[in-house]
């Protein structure tokens, strides 16, 4: 099991370098000059050198990439060039392991940014989970038990419509008539639980929630249904049926279970992938998390910032695959040996 | 499944059949019996219509313009009034035929027409995009899965690569640099905009179909007529496109069947973001510039978006039903 | 002055420019008479050098609540030295930095008066126009309570040449200043560090002490090469705020909290993203006859979606009613406001003309330049752009825009008032020109929806008049770079100007002296040099303050008559919308920004 366990992160980790590699050759050996950007769009050619040489942009790509890696590992000291550091000690910034990189955009390590806009996004992320997750269980178990009725129709029949929707547009509607025009929820805008409680915290995050909850609605929906109606024809359900169970009791208590492992897992990566930012909710409603933060980046050619978030983004979802495999293996003994 | 608020590949999980279906008589290639099956499913028929009337306008866009006396990108400032506004039709007047859908504000270029040439580009790329993406995956598939070995195992390693990297992040950020390498030639950059669009959906939608053909193939090595080719010292391409590949004509059906709406709503999700086709007509881009429009002018803003919504939304219907007729828990 | 700067293109619709319109020769307005504003006479030429703090209140100012200000555009920096473009003016000038002198809005004449800010009056000039001395006001601190010293505003000054380091400022000192061509900042102190500069000429200089400005207890004063008789207009920049040296270790962070000594500091600064102000309790509203400070913050949202933005402002409800937008309204949104809440429209003229520069070097025959002036599609772009007429835009055939003072309304080539397109005319003239097909290429945008748009129409417009076309490609974020490269491949280049003051002084020595041709960053985007023009314009300078607009109105027009260097196709109007209980919100006609400095929310 153990070296199953071990198996596993290993191919993990050796992803996660494959990722920034692919990144770094993505983004740096483009015929863009990052020291252009980074240093700002009215710059001298003084002043570009400097930041070249402070970013280490003046080094070969696979150096820059070793750099970064090292950087993951032990963290790293902003300027990268040490006769700059040297010269202006107060101005050196230390960026922990793992260090992301610098923005010098933001004048912050990619860490901080990061630091601020990772609980936004998973305030997100685990709002839409319960909403979809709570959701899609409930409108697949009302179409299964109710099958070839009009309501099993109409519940898969509107997942379908919705799902058919390009993600923008859903959020474009919630916040322009529900929001804006008929005011039922106040223009979203994220506060922390600090600042605001939870009530106004959950209250502001719920549009922007309902918006992902509506776009990974169908897909559970249709999970569930199926799972609770194929276990419905299983021997043990009849079972259930014929001791006199009700029939709540016998959908939650059996055939729920059997769709539980499929659910739980989708959940999980979908989850992963949200914690790397809902890239079109956080544009349509401005909030400042990962997702936000990226379309800025993109839009001030912040190739550091991208980097970073491409990063973090990728290793969720590894971790992600992971967790989940080893739980099967857990769950499963034969999966350790395939 | 590869996530993202823009689902790339596939569409909602598999659902298995819940009719178990009646006897159906044995002889018949599996092909046959799908095809059948598909063609008395009316939902099924009434969905390939709708794609179908997509297709036909896609293909006849610029005859169709003509049909309807419609002009692509013909407007003048005069089509619009002080507050640019259209003069004729839509929202200020009511329908006129001079234009169906009406008047894009500012520029007056016709919207019947931009929504023609729109369903033009969605339909080209997506498809052309899933093509290629499904060869990609059914040859890496089959390569995987054949090849056992370290050809398996980077295959693999490359197919966990590529669901780990963040789709879209990477095209907002490709964009861009794309322009800055075709600065100097802008009739190329327009088809650059477009190539480089297909490629990356393309190079971001192979990798589940590639996992179901891995699988499908490993299990299908193990039989016997695949082992006896292999004895009689059959080549292997020939046993790989000659004797598993027509095993796996299911999968790849569905696979692409559910592919093709993703595609097309990745494609106006990206335009919505500012980094779809450029230089010529998309829904995407409409929806984006229709936006602000949406209160006093939302015919401007809704055509695109039914127009995606409708083609999506038969497009799933008609993938689910074709799967449903390959399912084969279905055949028994 | 600059104009403003779009940050996330798909988003910007707007805002670039800002001029406007006053009233008269709108031809076919919005077809309202509302849209008609009131003729602004002379912007901002008015001065009061006698006006004292503190500034009046009006009665329907609530104390507290937050100002929300969301654009789409970003400036770009809000470092002092460097802040040149009307959005970082607005904002650092009316509410964080003071200067020697500044605007004020006269809700009466409808217009900015030019009064004191830290100085005591407008300064005093010596009889051979050669030495200003300004005096300041006791009392003035810091937002850390640390007082204001006249050597501050001089290292202000100062810094203000340094310009490989703080590059974009304005550059007035440069060319008006004593050894303002030789002196290189306090940074570069070093003749080493001198060598490394561009350009690098014996005799430069850098360090703390310059020639050109001195302080006398709480005196600053400045020696010119040559008078400057605006130089009063000119000392409203925040290149005249005081700067501690303290402060400035790394002038490049310098812009992340820049001390404050108006009635608003910096709380918190993202760049690009947003900034939060919060009451500087060290300011003395006794000392400012310009600023109030009723609020207790302004918080500004940069970057964002100018649908998202509008419809938001346009619902008028909860904090919508409290924000406010400085990026000019796209029609709908106009429309929408002007028939459900026209209070919450702010309009008035703005500074600035929209031009094609012509570069000299690559279409040299007149004709063909005239032929692109009847060529153009004035009115296609216009509307492409999403832009009003009558409200946002405004036509002419002058540089300099309608509200400067000496400004003359004329036709050239004869007919043409800045919104004719005659095909036929282009036609003839560039067959006059043996030129048929002559091929025209400039930059454009590509990720804007807007400014693609209005590519079409100009593609459409110049090869219905027989031109060949080639645009080229770039983005929002390149295209500043691209254009401003004088060695980029193309013969056309679009921009604008604004007014720094209002009058000619502010236009044509900055951006049409033949010595700025030719050179990086392209000064002249025209590249446009002749030595009769530049005779003309040193007189000009010479001349009585008195008789200055007016030969900067004529130089106008004997400029475009004898060469046209540049096709005027616009001048742009201000049309802001705000929430329904802010106060105090008026179009400050020298920048065309609302009035951020005397904003407050109402009870």
């Amino acid at each position: 099991m153990w070296a199953y366990v071990v198996r596993r992160c290993l191919i993990g980790v050796i992803l996660i370098l494959a990722m920034t590699l692919v990144t770094f050759a993505l983004f740096f050996a483009t015929p863009i000059d990052a020291a252009r950007y980074a240093c700002g769009k009215n710059c001298s050619e003084e002043q570009r050198n400097i930041t070249r040489a402070a970013l280490g942009y003046d080094k070969p790509v696979v150096e820059q990439w070793a750099g970064f890696i090292q950087g993951l590992f032990v963290g790293r000291d902003f300027p990268l060039d040490e006769s700059q550091r040297e010269a202006a000690p107060d101005q050196v910034t230390h960026c922990g392991a793992p260090c992301l990189g610098y923005s010098s955009f933001n004048a912050k390590t990619i860490n901080e940014l990061v630091a601020d806009a990772l609980p936004v996004t998973v305030s997100l992320a685990i709002v839409a989970l319960v909403l979809w997750l709570i959701g899609g269980v409930l409108f697949g178990i009302m179409a299964a038990i109710n099958q070839g009725s009009f309501l099993d129709r109409g519940i898969v029949g509107a997942t379908l419509v919705i799902y058919a929707f390009p993600s923008f547009a859903i959020a474009v509607f919630l916040l322009n008539y529900v929001a804006i025009k008929w005011g039922v929820f106040p223009y979203p805008k994220y506060t922390e639980i600090a600042d605001g409680g939870v009530f106004e915290w959950f209250g502001n995050l719920l549009l922007p929630a309902v918006t992902l909850a509506l776009l990974f609605l169908a897909g559970y929906v249709r999970m569930t249904r199926a799972f609770v109606l194929e276990s419905l024809t299983e021997d043990y359900i009849r079972t259930a049926n014929a001791k006199g169970l009700s029939q709540g009791k016998v959908v939650f208590k059996h055939a729920l279970r059997a769709a539980l492992t499929p659910l739980v897992t989708m959940a999980g990566l979908d989850f992963a992938t949200l914690l790397g930012g809902a890239i079109i909710t956080e544009r349509v409603f401005n909030y400042p998390g990962l997702g936000l933060l990226t379309i800025q980046a993109n839009a001030a050619s912040d190739l550091p910032v991208m980097v970073g978030v491409v990063l973090l983004a990728g290793s969720f979802v590894i971790l992600a695959n992971i967790i989940v495999d080893v739980l099967y293996a857990v769950i499963d003994p034969r999966v350790r040996v395939a | 499944m590869t996530v993202s608020e823009v689902l790339i590949q596939g569409g909602p999980e598999p659902e298995i059949d819940p009719e178990p279906s009646t006897g159906e008589i044995a002889g018949r290639s599996p092909m046959r019996i799908a095809m059948d099956r598909l063609r008395s499913d009316k939902v099924a028929m009434v969905c390939a219509g709708v794609v179908l009337l997509y297709v036909v306008i896609a293909i006849f866009a610029p005859l169709l313009c003509r049909l309807f006396g419609v002009e692509l990108r013909a407007g003048t400032p005069d089509d619009t009034d002080g507050f640019n506004f259209p003069v004729i039709g839509p929202p200020n007047y009511g329908f006129t035929w001079a234009a169906p859908l009406g008047l894009e504000p500012n520029s007056g270029n016709d919207l019947l027409a931009e929504w023609f040439y729109g369903a033009r580009t969605s339909m080209l790329v997506a498809s052309v995009s899933t093509v290629a993406s499904t060869v990609l995956g059914v040859v890496l598939g089959l390569i995987g899965g054949y090849s056992r070995g370290w050809a398996d195992r980077v295959l693999t390693f490359l197919t966990d690569l590529f669901l780990t990297l963040p789709f879209l992040l990477i095209a907002i950020a490709i964009a861009p640099i794309l322009v800055d390498r075709w600065r100097e030639q802008p009739a190329l950059l327009d088809n650059a905009s477009l190539i480089a669009m297909i490629a990356i959906l393309s190079v971001f939608g192979w990798m589940g179909l590639a996992r179901l053909i891995r699988g499908e193939v490993i299990s299908l090595r193990e039989r016997e007529f695949i082992e006896a080719a292999h004895v009689l010292g059959m080549p292997t391409h020939r046993i790989l496109f000659k004797e598993l590949l027509p095993n796996l004509v299911a999968p790849i059906v569905v696979s692409f069947s559910l592919t093709l709406p993703a595609t097309i709503a990745a494609e106006a999700t990206l335009a919505y973001l500012g980094v779809g086709v450029t230089g010529r007509p998309s829904w995407g881009q409409t929806i984006l510039r229709a936006q602000g429009w949406f209160e006093q002018y939302p015919l401007y803003l809704y055509a695109p978006i039914v127009g995606i919504v409708v083609l999506v939304f038969a497009l799933n219907l008609l993938g689910d039903a074709i799967r449903d007729a390959f399912d084969p828990k279905s055949f028994r | 002055m600059r104009m403003k700067r779009t940050a996330i293109a798909a988003s910007a619709i707007a805002a670039l420019m800002l001029t406007a319109a006053c009233g008269g020769g709108s031809g076919s307005g919005a077809g309202d008479d509302k849209n008609e504003f009131q003729e602004g006479g002379a912007a901002g030429a008015g001065k009061d050098p006698s006006a004292t703090g503190p500034k009046a209140v009006p009665d329907d100012a609530a104390d507290g609540g937050i100002v929300s200000v969301t654009t789409a555009v970003a400036p770009s920096t809000l470092d002092p030295t460097r802040t040149y473009y009307v959005d970082s003016g607005e904002i650092m000038s009316g509410l964080v930095t003071r200067s020697l002198t500044q605007y004020v809005y006269d809700e009466k004449a409808k217009d900015s008066v030019l009064v004191p800010d830290l100085a005591t009056d407008l300064g005093q000039v010596s009889d051979d126009g050669l030495t200003w001395t300004f005096t300041l006001k006791d009392g003035i601190k810091y937002e850390d309570g640390t007082p204001v010293t006249a050597e501050d505003v001089a290292y202000g000054i100062k810094r203000s040449f340094a310009i490989e380091t703080l590059p974009d400022g304005p550059t007035y000192q440069l060319t008006f200043f004593q050894d303002g061509d030789k002196y290189k900042g306090p940074f570069a102190d070093t003749e080493a560090e001198l060598k490394k500069l561009d350009g690098y000429e014996p005799g430069w200089y850098g360090g703390d002490d310059y020639k050109g400005v001195e302080t006398d207890g709480n005196k600053v004063i400045i020696h010119l090469a040559q008078p400057f008789a605006e130089l009063d207009y000119y000392a409203s920049f925040p290149v005249f705020s005081p700067i501690p040296k303290a402060k400035d270790k790394d002038p490049l962070a310098y812009e992340n909290h820049p001390m404050a000594t108006g009635p608003y500091k910096f709380k918190s600064y993202k760049p690009g993203t947003s900034l939060e102000l919060e009451k500087n309790d060290q300011w003395d509203a006794d000392t400012d006859p310009g600023r109030i400070q009723k609020v207790d913050g302004f918080s500004f949202k940069f970057s964002q979606d100018t649908a998202k933005l509008e419809n938001t402002i346009a619902a008028d409800t909860g904090d919508a009613q409290t924000t406010l937008t400085y990026d000019n309204v796209t029609p709908q949104t106009f429309k929408k406001v002007q028939t459900e809440n026209e209070d919450n429209l702010i309009l008035g003229p703005s500074p600035c003309t929209y031009m094609i520069y012509m570069d000299q070097n690559k279409i040299k025959d007149k004709k063909i330049r005239e032929a692109i002036g009847w060529a153009y599609p004035y009115k296609a772009v216009w509307k492409a752009r999403g832009w009003i007429d009558g409200v946002t835009v405004e036509g002419g055939a002058a540089i300099l825009p309608p509200g400067t003072a000496g400004r003359q309304d004329y036709e050239y080539p004869k007919g043409q008032d800045g919104q004719t397109t005659d095909p036929e005319k282009a036609k003839a003239l560039l067959k006059e020109a043996g030129a048929e097909g002559f091929e025209l290429t400039w930059y454009y945008s590509k990720d804007d929806e807007q400014r693609v748009a209005a590519k079409d129409q100009e593609v459409k417009a110049y090869e219905a008049a027989g031109f060949k076309v080639k645009p080229l490609p770039a983005t929002s974020d390149t295209i500043r770079d691209l254009t401003s490269d004088p060695k980029a491949p193309i013969n056309l280049r679009s921009g604008g100007w604004c007014s720094d003051w209002p009058s000619g002084g502010s236009w044509f020595p900055a951006q049409w002296d033949g010595s700025l041709a030719n050179k990086a960053g392209m000064p002249n985007p025209a590249n446009f040099d002749q030595a009769d023009a530049d005779a003309k314009q040193a007189e000009i300078l010479k001349m009585d303050p008195a008789d200055v607009p007016a030969a900067w109105g004529e130089f106008d027009k004997w400029m475009q008559e004898t060469y046209y260097p540049a096709v005027v196709w616009g001048y742009s109007g201000s049309a802001f919308i705000k929430g329904s209980k802010l106060g105090g919100v008026f179009d400050d006609p020298v920048k065309g920004m609302p009035t951020l400095n005397t904003t407050y929310v109402t009870k």
